[in-house]
């Protein structure tokens, strides 16, 4: 049945150009096809006719929905059987929201956190809250050299008198690199609809569904399958899984309990991190290296200088890691050629895990990231290493800034 | 705000419900218009001004248009409209475009000319409602249609949500004479509409974006060279990214105005299976074509002058439908490519007007057209023609040093989609999909539409932009 019929009459019916490509069009057409503004050059377009196929169509949505929810159900109980849990998404939205409270008043005075996915999973809100009463603002992300932020908070004077934790993991923070370097683009030209969007996520979605999660999308899920047949001469690489788990609104978060429960998800881990520690293809020679450390720090040292000016008080951290990754990050980056030169060229003061007792001896199930208690105990462990270097001011463990 | 996302979805069913409830017909048209511009305003506010220059602006040129009895009252009314529409098509489309082409121009002849970058926005779907309200001031003068009776009508076809920033473009006589009645959708407009809501986002999310975008960004948005089955595959893949994007787009539309109790025209045919350029017109974008067509080639002479003046007209037409795209010259090669195309089959036509192909050879004739038109999606895709040439190398298989870019998964998954895309199409080419769903049986149609649903979801998306929001 037609759900449209033409009411309109054109205010010069007889106006007809190209009269005759007109009817070779609908003598192509056969019957059944609906004419469109194709097949009739040079008039008014009448109102558009649509046809509506004569079926029960209210009972097949009914059998449709049903099937659909039975499929959801089926999934969402296949990623909840292999540990996934609902939580927050840690999306550009979520961090867009946190980057705004600088913005509107928080900014004066907060503790900020930024760095990559050490920072995030490492640091404990609940914890640093319970022993400074501030909770800090987190602005880590994951893959993801803090220096866009860095350099954004130094050029923002909304932020001032405050604390900015800047984590340093060598191989992110040195080389540069930044998966997800759009955030910042994102939230300075996020629409209102984007907004509304990621707040109804986070109450009606999010909380409730364990398989909405880009590990679990489903392109991905298909893309990892071993059945695909490998090119002759690629290399293929396996992306970094699921390591994490958002459990707050502010974008507090921990390392996802199946690392450290399940050995062989530990191990897939591991052997993922390994693929970048043997040279490969596309990677910088020695010299393009070098080149690009000292251009991360001279950054760096610009934006301390901007920030020191506000009065913002700025601690590099050097997040603990062990086994394969240590002994990559020390024989690519070694410590004397970055992140010493980091602290004299900055002038900043820092804490690396390896100059504390007290920041060694954790569990990282993957090497790189804090076992959920241990990071507990990291938390306080750095805390109280700040707290005492503010106290001391200059004679602490803290500062390594060279004399000048 | 863009149809595959979650705030659109809140936005619909409060829209759907408002609408429906029993309220005078003027007061449910209101509650559309303000919907309408809550709809726009959603991406960046204060671009809403913009639209409503452009809906006053119309509105007095066609009441101007009625009143003028000289034809050169006529004539300024219907410029009127012309320049104030492309006068903000071309500031804020064209406005960097124009600026970085006469640098170029001047640093050619010795001048060296540094102009500020000019950092405009484009406002989301101008070259949509432009053209639609263009369309109303041209199809007075034209004498072709009246003017609308009252404001409101006019204003909501301008801005009517679903074909607002994406089309399918409009004309006053389709939309306006739906608003002078009080329309509610039945129980059949409604779950059909939402049937074909389901198709659109499954094209949208799960193929375009989900599955082939990945594989066309892999080979077009790096310096990497490729050999001539990745330049191959990344450039199908193009094809079907964009006809899924857009064509998922109108069917979307389409159906979400049907579910208001609206009808709006098909926007596609399924065009790869288009045998010739002036088929492929026929079924791609019709609601573009058609509208250049009457509005551009027809003024310009169409074929009523003679072959020259025909390709000619034919020509501008496409370059300037090509430019319509994109403020790049890629996009004008693009246009060009398909005036070229059209010029050519259409002395063929001439020349072999005797030739009657059997079923074989318009398949054959169907596939050529399919390969060349991936030729011009070339300059679509490529943002430089630097890079445009190196795919188009690879394409031909004349690239040294090609490395392989895809992986066996995407070539393989590219493969399976676009086959059975272009099947569906051969198979859908002298149908509709009406006619198609009035014969399969229900389970048929129940399970399809569970499995299309369930793949939106559990593809999850990302609210990825709609390609043609760009335009």
């Amino acid at each position: 049945m037609p759900s449209s019929t033409s009411s309109f009459e054109s205010a010069r019916p007889d106006l007809v150009i190209e009269r005759s490509t007109s009817a070779e069009a609908r003598i192509a057409l056969r019957p059944g096809l609906r004419l469109t503004a194709a097949d009739r050059p040079g008039i008014a377009q009448p109102v558009p006719e649509r046809d509506i196929p004569d079926r029960r169509w209210g009972a097949i949505m009914l059998a449709a929905l049903i099937m659909t929810l039975l499929m959801l159900g089926a999934w969402e109980w296949h990623w909840r059987a292999f540990g996934v849990e609902p939580s927050i998404a840690n999306s550009d939205a979520l961090w867009a929201t946190q980057r705004r409270r600088i913005d509107h008043g928080e900014g004066d005075g907060a503790t900020v956190l930024i760095g990559s996915s050490r920072m995030l999973f490492d640091l404990q809100l609940p914890v640093w809250q319970q022993l400074s009463g501030t909770r800090p603002i987190q602005l880590a992300l994951e893959g993801t050299s803090p220096m866009f932020a860095l350099e954004d908070l130094a050029d923002d004077p909304n932020f001032r008198n405050g604390r900015l934790l800047v984590g340093v993991a060598p191989d992110i923070f040195f080389s540069g690199f930044a998966y997800r370097g759009g955030v910042l683009k994102y939230t300075r030209k996020q629409s209102p609809s984007q907004r509304v969007g990621q707040w109804l996520s986070m109450h009606f979605v999010e909380p409730f569904l364990a398989f909405d999660d880009p590990d679990y999308a489903l392109p991905t899920v298909l893309e990892r399958q071993d059945w695909w047949p490998v090119r002759p001469g690629m290399h293929p690489r396996k992306d970094v899984r699921k390591l994490m788990v958002v459990v707050d609104e502010d974008r507090a978060s921990h390392i996802w309990d199946k690392l450290e429960k399940d050995p062989a998800y530990a191990a897939l881990a591991q052997s993922i991190w390994a693929q970048h520690f043997e040279p490969g293809p596309g990677m910088p020679s020695p010299a393009e290296l070098r080149k690009t450390i000292d251009e991360q720090i001279a950054r760096a040292a610009v934006a301390v200088a901007k920030l020191r000016k506000r009065n913002v008080e700025l601690i590099f951290v050097r997040t603990p890691s062990a086994g394969g990754y240590l002994a990559f990050e020390d024989k690519v980056f070694p410590r004397a050629k970055t992140w010493d030169m980091l602290l004299a060229k900055t002038g900043a003061p820092g804490v690396h895990f390896q100059d504390h007792p007290e920041l060694q001896g954790f569990w990282l199930p993957e090497w790189s990231h804090l076992a959920a208690r241990d990071a507990v105990r990291f938390t306080a462990a750095l805390y109280r290493i700040i707290e005492h270097d503010v106290e001391q001011r200059g004679a602490s463990r803290v500062a390594k800034t060279p004399e000048r | 705000m863009v149809f595959n996302s979650l705030t659109f979805i809140a936005f619909f069913a409060i829209v759907l419900a408002i609408h429906s409830l029993p309220l005078a017909w003027k007061v449910r048209k209101v509650n559309l218009l303000v919907a309408s511009y809550l709809f726009y305003s959603a991406w960046n506010p204060p671009f809403v001004i913009l639209l409503w220059i452009s809906t006053v602006v119309d509105w007095y040129a066609a009441q101007g248009l009625v009143k003028a009895q000289r034809p050169a009252a006529r004539r300024a009314w219907m410029l009127l409209s012309v320049v104030a529409n492309l006068g903000m098509l071309g500031y804020f489309k064209y406005g960097g475009f124009l600026l970085a082409n006469f640098t170029a121009l001047l640093a050619s002849v010795g001048v060296a000319y540094h102009a500020p970058a000019p950092d405009i926005v484009l406002p989301v779907g101008i070259s949509f409602y432009t053209f639609a309200t263009m369309s109303y001031t041209l199809d007075v003068y034209l004498r072709r249609a009246l003017p609308a009776r009252n404001f409101l009508d006019y204003a909501l076809f301008v801005t009517f949500f679903p074909h607002l920033v994406a089309g399918p473009i409009m004309r006053p006589t389709e939309l306006v004479p739906q608003f002078e009645q009080p329309r509610r959708a039945n129980r059949q407009q409604l779950f059909f509409g939402l049937a074909l809501m389901t198709i659109g986002m499954f094209n949208k999310v799960v193929l375009a974006d989900g599955f082939l975008a990945h594989a066309a960004e892999v080979v077009y948005d790096t310096d990497k060279i490729p050999g001539a089955l990745d330049a191959w595959m990344g450039t199908l893949a193009f094809s079907g990214q964009i006809f899924c994007d857009f064509a998922g787009y109108s069917t979307i539309a389409i159906g979400v105005a049907m579910c208001l109790g609206f009808a709006m025209p098909d926007n596609f045919r399924f065009p790869y299976a288009a045998i010739g350029f002036s088929d492929f017109w026929r079924r791609w974008h019709i609601t573009l074509s058609s509208w250049l067509r009457d509005y551009l080639y027809i003024p310009l002479g169409g074929n009523r002058h003679g072959p020259r003046r025909t390709y000619a007209a034919l020509m501008g037409t496409m370059l300037l439908g090509g430019l319509w795209h994109g403020a790049s010259w890629t996009f004008v090669a693009w246009g060009g490519l398909h005036g070229i195309y059209l010029s050519v089959e259409r002395w063929l036509r001439k020349r072999f007007a005797g030739f009657r192909p059997n079923v074989w050879v318009l398949l054959a004739f169907g596939l050529i057209t399919y390969a060349l038109v991936n030729v011009t999606w070339v300059f679509f895709r490529a943002k430089t023609f630097s890079r445009a040439w190196t795919v188009l190398r690879g394409m031909f298989g004349t690239n040294d040093k090609a490395v392989p870019l895809l992986s066996g998964e995407s070539l393989v998954v590219v493969a399976a989609i676009i086959t059975g895309l272009v099947i569906t199409h051969w198979l859908m080419r002298n149908r509709t999909l009406e006619t198609v769903l009035a014969r399969a049986p229900a389970a048929v149609l129940s399970c399809t539409w569970a499995v299309m649903a369930f793949a939106i979801i559990a593809t999850q998306g990302s609210g990825n932009a709609f390609i043609y929001f760009q335009f």
